[in-house]
């Protein structure tokens, strides 16, 4: 390890482009992964899945696997009879079904075996008795009068419907220059992270202890969900959560194959791996629910949102899941990007037989936030409006509360849309590039951190713990995730600027629950936000502890010494420790320095006092702008996007080069699901289910992305900074189809724009126009 | 960790061999790149007791241009095809399909033998056995109905390889060897439009090589595909076209067709077009004939009507350019 | 079934292993031989997680049959750092962000390592080319093909990150 030279100026760790801490490990190969950790004696675990959609479960006959050799355990619903589920209200789903199937590809057995061969050989072994019930696999058959029933104490298979008003709204219509309602239609979409599903367990049996590895993004919750379904104390639990090849919300609640590998672990007194497919891996499904959003906006001349309603129809699959969290979220966002007066919305959550929904990337936002740019952006056209024109008269002015609680405390929307509009040319290009080609722009938000954690425990959101020891490093202990996002490397810059240490000091150590503290995990982007205040506050005490033990040594009150991390001084004198010394007499009487810092967040960030309000409240929310360009093929139906531009208002960028790749990552995801990605299933089968027929875009395709940042830092966030990661990822969808419409002329009311669906629309409104012409006689000398 | 049904690899060091193998037993298939049969394996698609490897064949994989044309081994790869240079001026709808073909990584391995005998597809076809067996199988595989024509007696899956067009259009000729000696077919010949048979290979019968005759002097090719990505994924449809062309009239136009029916065609009728104008004319009669001689069916999640208007327009479109080409 | 032996040369070792006729070099490397660098992403063939070297060609071991693999060469990721130090693609890739979550990045590495044998200045057609069976589902690509421009020497210079110094501990 190099040490900077003493006389260096203290070494800034905020706003450096700092590439990943764990970065040498991903490139070599180094790094391992659920899938690489298994020791070679480990029993192979495999999963048999219900074939039909819909069943009551007569009997499982587990016999003959039982008594085949080298079957080490077999286990069905009735080895768990503990339903688990994110939301401690509303928890209806069995590791393995129990009762009943409701969806095909819901686990209903597990085997572990000596080899992949007998494992397979097992499952085929096991006869399952199953008596078809009637299957629903889209809402309008679920809400349908007589419809069967997936959930008996859930009629009309609504798994929640909410109902939200905020404000005049029938005053705001009536005052509008402008009211205009559309229906949209989105199809389902998966986060298909490029690492399968896969978890290891091992079963102590002497001491009855349990060891989980697994993918997860929630290691937290999968050590309550195991510790639940499998009766034990949460002591006797041990989760590993190692390298992760993403997750996207896809891993952000516990998996059925995590607590499987558990049970079958505990039933073979051993140790279990359990690698799922590519296709098991989109059956444990968890994505964007299909939606039907139907939206009404009233506007002013001047462009000014005067109410706006919305219907939103979600179809949630075959349990609750993060359900109603995701209906909420549909609402609440519609608040906090822009100034909206008066808003209803009606929200309806609906079971069907399919692989259950979750909260994906953008959790609940995209789709209605595709149809509010849409729409919005046809009003505008309509009132004679430019589209920047339009968001511009509806800015929010921080600090700023919306009229459904959410407090915005910093918002740098405004610059953002000064930056796409300058960047991509929009006032030269903008309605003077030949036909087929189209500029289009949307905007965008996201929380930084859901305000109220989903386990409300009292605990503070958010703790980070620094080992300082003999050495003079710095360990930091740390519960959050970091699924390739970079959060290690942001909790390692956030303590080493606190500290004014070289980042060569620190190292990471992450989500082992015997070792680090408790973290509610990565999910709506909470982890820079709430876990990066954490550890500033870690810092700021060990800061105060060596500050404290270096004034001991030199003899002064702590507030005369200079901490400049290598070395210190007494201030206005040339009396100096260097860092080593510091950290000898910081040890001297207490040995090994634990500092701690907590986080949770203000109160008054918490949302409003009305039912479902704190879905949606933020500590700090994140704005984004974006402009697409696109080539549009009208004799094809293909689109092409030619270029991207995006600003991201993150509050601070604490990695530059992260808040890029993140921004990057959300922008091209949102272009999959506008353009080539959906799930589909043909009777309840997923006939999607690989990666030639989800269609997550090649690098051919993929355009280039001009990303530029904005700081308009956060009051409450660490050195100001907000969310990077999803927030700019439901502009893409809306700016693509405004880009479309630009081209063609064509307003797409349904994603993807698939070629085919493309080109449909365009040949409907060709017929269309034949149709108008032919009923109207043309006056002469049109043409 | 294995993942394929278990069979015994036998590595044939000579033609006879393999057909020797291949014809004495039963089930038993062949394995060149294998980047068609392993992922069709995995899924259950099969279970030869036998594969026999192709690739160690002494001299299946020569290129050779001749006087009368270019001689392709079956084992020549898609990569080598690709960024032949001397291909690239002689037969570029050839290279330009094969450079299409799914990815790098395939393509490096994948052979010209077995992307002309490549399985045919459909999304009730392309899937796990767990999935399929959910769906009560169908008739190409283990089943008796076809999901997509249910009353139908044949199978629709859809014949996807890239290269059968260009090489319609080329005028080439198939060998086959078999347990009876060598046979030439003109490679449109090789197919058969059944989704569960499509290749006219008796047992035993391998494709040894292709031969593509020297090209008119005047005549152009290219090939276009129509997918939703921009690399990996197989034709929707693709279009070969080759025109000669004297003065803004066809002299010849050949135009081969795949993803669109059981097996790769050869546009029927164009011969009467000769002498006429490369005109909007000719393009719209061009596009009618396309769209009708194509039948796609239910076998892709993207729409079947899709695939006939862009096969269509690929045709179209590649006609013009030629001819501006040439011109 | 039963056995075989064969003889091939991974990272530059002789091997001689006893491998089933069925078993993929994909399982070979990592079960048999520890070489956990290579991806598994799908069930075959569509994603390029896998991709490795055979013969300086890039492949995809999720669809090689080891049993073919008779005296070829075969390098997996791990072969790209000598003596402990990253090559040139393995370093853009670390500081030009090429990678976050890691999972595609052994692959991405690989494909790359095989364009750049055969074209030492690709442009970025020719990388888009060649990295076009390997997906990545967390960087949108943008920053992976700046990481292969740099490490060929080809792009355009931004300003620089720096090496990433802190270290993540790992189990
Ligand atoms: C993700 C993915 C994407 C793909 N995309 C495309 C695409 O875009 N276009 C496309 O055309 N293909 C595509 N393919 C399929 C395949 O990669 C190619 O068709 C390839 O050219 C097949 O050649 P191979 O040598 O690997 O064939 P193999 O897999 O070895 O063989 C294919 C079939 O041909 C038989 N066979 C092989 N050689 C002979 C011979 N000499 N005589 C008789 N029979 C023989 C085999 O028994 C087998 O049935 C894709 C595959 C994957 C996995
Ligand atoms: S076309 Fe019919 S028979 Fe053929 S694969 Fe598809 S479903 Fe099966
Ligand atoms: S693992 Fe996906 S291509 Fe090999
Ligand atoms: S870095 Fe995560 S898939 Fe590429």
């Amino acid at each position: 390890m190099s040490l900077p030279d003493r006389r260096d100026p203290p070494p800034a760790a905020v706003g450096v482009r700092q590439p990943l801490v764990d970065g040498v490990d991903k490139v070599t190969g180094a790094a391992r992964y659920t899938a690489d950790l298994a020791p070679r004696d480990a029993l192979v675990g495999a999963i048999l899945r219900s074939p039909v959609a819909h069943a009551t479960i007569r009997g499982i006959d587990t016999s003959r696997a039982r008594a085949m050799p080298g079957v080490r355990a077999v286990v069905t619903g009735e080895d768990c009879a503990v339903a688990y589920g994110v939301i401690p209200i509303a928890q209806n789903e069995f590791p393995l079904a129990r009762g009943r199937v409701r969806y095909r590809g819901e686990p209903v057995a597990a085997v572990a075996a000596d080899d992949p061969a007998t494992a397979r050989a097992a499952l085929e072994a096991i006869e399952l008795d199953l008596e078809p019930l009637p299957a629903v696999f889209d809402a309008a058959a679920a809400r349908a009068e007589g419809s069967v029933l997936l959930h008996d104490d859930k009629p009309g298979n609504v798994e929640r419907a909410v109902e939200q008003t905020f404000g005049d709204v029938d005053g705001g219509f009536a005052s509008a220059d402008l009211v205009r309602e559309q229906s949209f239609h989105y199809a389902e979409v998966h986060q298909a992270m490029m690492e399968p599903n896969a978890a290891l367990a091992a079963w102590d049996a002497e001491r009855g202890r349990l060891t989980l590895h697994s993918v997860t993004q929630v290691p937290y919750y999968v050590h309550l969900a195991l510790a639940r379904c499998l009766r034990l104390d949460e002591s006797a639990i041990r989760v590993i959560k190692p390298f992760v090849g993403g997750g996207f919300g896809h891993r952000t609640e516990t998996l059925n194959f995590e607590i499987v590998a558990a049970l079958l672990a505990r039933a073979a007194g051993g140790t279990v791996r359990l690698e799922l497919t590519r296709e098991e891996t989109f059956l444990t499904h968890r994505g964007r629910p299909e939606t039907d959003v139907r939206l009404k906006i009233g506007l002013a001349k001047s462009g000014a949102i005067t109410a706006v309603e919305a219907e939103v129809v979600q179809r949630g699959g075959a349990y609750a899941g993060y359900g109603l969290v995701t209906i909420l979220y549909a609402g609440a966002l519609i608040h906090a990007l822009y100034r909206v007066p008066a808003s209803r919305y009606k929200g309806f959550r609906v079971y069907a037989n399919t692989p259950p929904n979750g909260a994906m990337r953008g959790h609940g936002s995209v789709d209605v936030r595709h149809a509010f740019e849409s729409l919005l952006d046809a009003m505008a056209a309509e009132l004679g409006l430019d589209p920047f024109a339009v968001r511009r008269a509806n800015l929010i002015e921080a600090p700023h509360r919306t009229i459904n609680d959410l407090q915005v405390n910093s918002c740098g929307l405004a610059q953002c849309l000064d930056i796409v509009e300058r960047r991509s040319r929009w006032r030269e290009r903008r309605g003077r590039l030949p036909r087929g080609h189209g500029l289009g722009m949307a905007c965008s938000h996201y929380v930084s951190g859901s305000a109220k954690p989903v386990h409300w425990t009292g605990e503070p959101h958010a703790v980070v713990n620094l080992k300082l020891d003999f050495d003079g490093g710095i360990t930091v202990l740390t519960g959050a995730s970091d699924i390739g996002q970079g959060s290690s490397t942001l909790l390692a810059q956030a303590a080493a600027e606190v500290l004014r240490l070289p980042m060569s000091r620190f190292t990471v150590f992450a989500n082992d629950s015997a070792v680090t503290p408790k973290d509610n995990g990565s999910y709506s982007s909470r982890v820079s936000f709430m876990v990066g205040n954490a550890a500033i506050r870690a810092a700021d005490e060990l800061k105060r502890v060596l500050v404290a033990a270096a004034a001991r040594r030199l003899e002064v009150h702590p507030d005369d010494v200079e901490w400049e991390g290598e070395r210190c001084r007494v201030a206005g004198t040339d009396r100096e420790l260097a860092y080593k010394e510091v950290v000898t007499e910081a040890l001297r009487d207490t040995g090994t320095i634990t500092a701690k810092g907590a986080w949770s967040t203000p109160p008054e960030t918490q949302g409003g006092r009305f039912r479902g309000a704190a879905v949606g409240s933020s500590a700090g929310f994140s704005y984004a702008a974006l402009v697409a360009e696109v080539e549009v093929d009208e004799d094809t139906g293909m689109v092409r996007v030619v270029g991207v531009w995006v600003a991201h208002d993150c509050g601070r960028a604490i990695n530059p080069l992260s808040v890029e790749g993140q921004v990057q990552g959300s922008v091209w995801m949102g272009m999959g699901q506008a353009l080539s990605e959906e799930t589909q299933y043909l009777d309840g089968l997923h006939a999607r289910a690989n990666l030639l027929d989800y269609r997550v875009p090649t690098i051919v395709e993929s355009p280039p992305i001009d990303t530029s940042i904005v700081e308009a830092p956060d009051p409450n966030g660490p050195f100001g900074a907000k969310e990077a990661g999803e927030g700019s990822l439901s502009a893409f969808l809306p700016a693509l189809t405004n880009a479309i419409a630009d081209a063609i002329g064509l307003r797409l009311d349904a994603l993807p724009a698939s070629p085919d669906r493309v080109l449909e629309a365009i040949v409907a409104r060709r017929r269309a126009e034949r149709l108008r012409r032919a009923a109207k006689p043309v006056p002469q000398g049109a043409d | 960790m294995e993942r394929l049904p278990a069979f015994e690899l036998r590595r044939a060091s000579s033609l006879a061999e393999a057909i020797g193998w291949l014809a004495g037993t039963p089930g038993a298939r062949a394995i060149a790149g294998g980047t068609d049969l392993v992922p069709n394996l995995r899924d259950g698609l099969g279970s030869p007791p036998v594969l026999v490897d192709l690739s160690g064949i002494a001299g299946l994989d020569a290129l050779v241009a001749g006087d009368d044309g270019v001689r392709i081994g079956a084992n020549v790869t898609l990569a080598r095809l690709a960024s032949d240079a001397a291909l690239a001026q002689a037969l570029p709808a050839v290279v330009q399909a094969a450079a299409s073909i799914a990815a790098p990584g395939h393509r490096s391995v994948a052979t010209v033998g077995g992307n002309l005998c490549v399985d045919t597809r459909c999304v009730y076809y392309n899937q796990s056995e767990w999935w399929r067996r959910s769906n009560d199988y169908c008739l190409k595989h283990g089943g008796d109905t076809c999901h997509v024509a249910p009353h139908g007696e044949r199978c629709h899956a859809a014949y996807a390889g890239d290269l059968a067009p260009a090489l319609i259009v080329c005028g080439a000729r198939v060998e086959i060897a078999g347990p009876d000696g060598t046979r030439g077919i003109a490679i449109e010949d090789l197919y058969r439009d059944d989704g569960r048979a499509h290749l006219a290979l008796g047992p035993g019968e391998l494709v040894a090589g292709v031969v593509v005759p020297v090209q008119p002097p005047r005549a152009r090719s290219a090939y276009r595909k129509a997918r939703a990505r921009g690399a990996i994924d197989f034709p929707l449809a693709g279009v070969a076209v080759r025109l000669s062309a004297d003065a803004g009239r066809v002299a010849s136009l050949a135009v081969g067709l795949t993803g669109t029916n059981s097996r790769p065609l050869r546009l029927a009728g164009t011969d009467a077009w000769s002498g006429r104008a490369i005109d909007e004319a000719l393009l719209a009669d061009l596009g009618k004939a396309v769209q009708k001689q194509v039948s796609p069916m239910r076998t892709t999640l993207t729409q079947a009507n899709w695939r006939r208007q862009v096969a269509a327009v690929a045709a179209q479109r590649l006609v013009r350019e030629l001819a501006e080409a040439i011109a | 079934m039963g056995k075989r032996l064969v003889s091939l040369v991974v990272n530059g070792r002789l091997r001689e292993e006893a491998v089933g006729d069925a078993t993929l070099l994909l399982d070979f490397l990592r079960e048999q031989l520890g070489l956990t660098g290579t991806k598994r992403g799908c069930d075959g063939g569509e994603c390029g997680a896998c991709t490795v070297l055979v013969d300086d060609a890039p492949r995809l071991a999720c669809l090689t049959l080891v049993a073919r693999c008779e005296g070829a060469r075969v390098e997996t990721i791990e072969s790209q750092s000598a003596g402990g130090r990253m090559s040139a693609l393995q370093a853009a890739f670390h500081e030009k962000l090429g990678t976050q979550c890691g999972f595609c990045t052994p692959g991405m590495i690989m494909a790359a390592e095989a364009l750049l044998r055969g074209d030492p200045a690709p442009d970025e057609v020719a990388i888009r080319e060649a990295l076009g069976g390997n997906l990545c589902r967390c960087t949108g690509y943008v920053k992976i093909i700046e990481a292969v421009q740099a490490a060929a020497g080809v792009g355009t210079p931004g300003d620089a990150p720096r090496r990433a110094d802190a270290t993540q501990a790992t189990r």
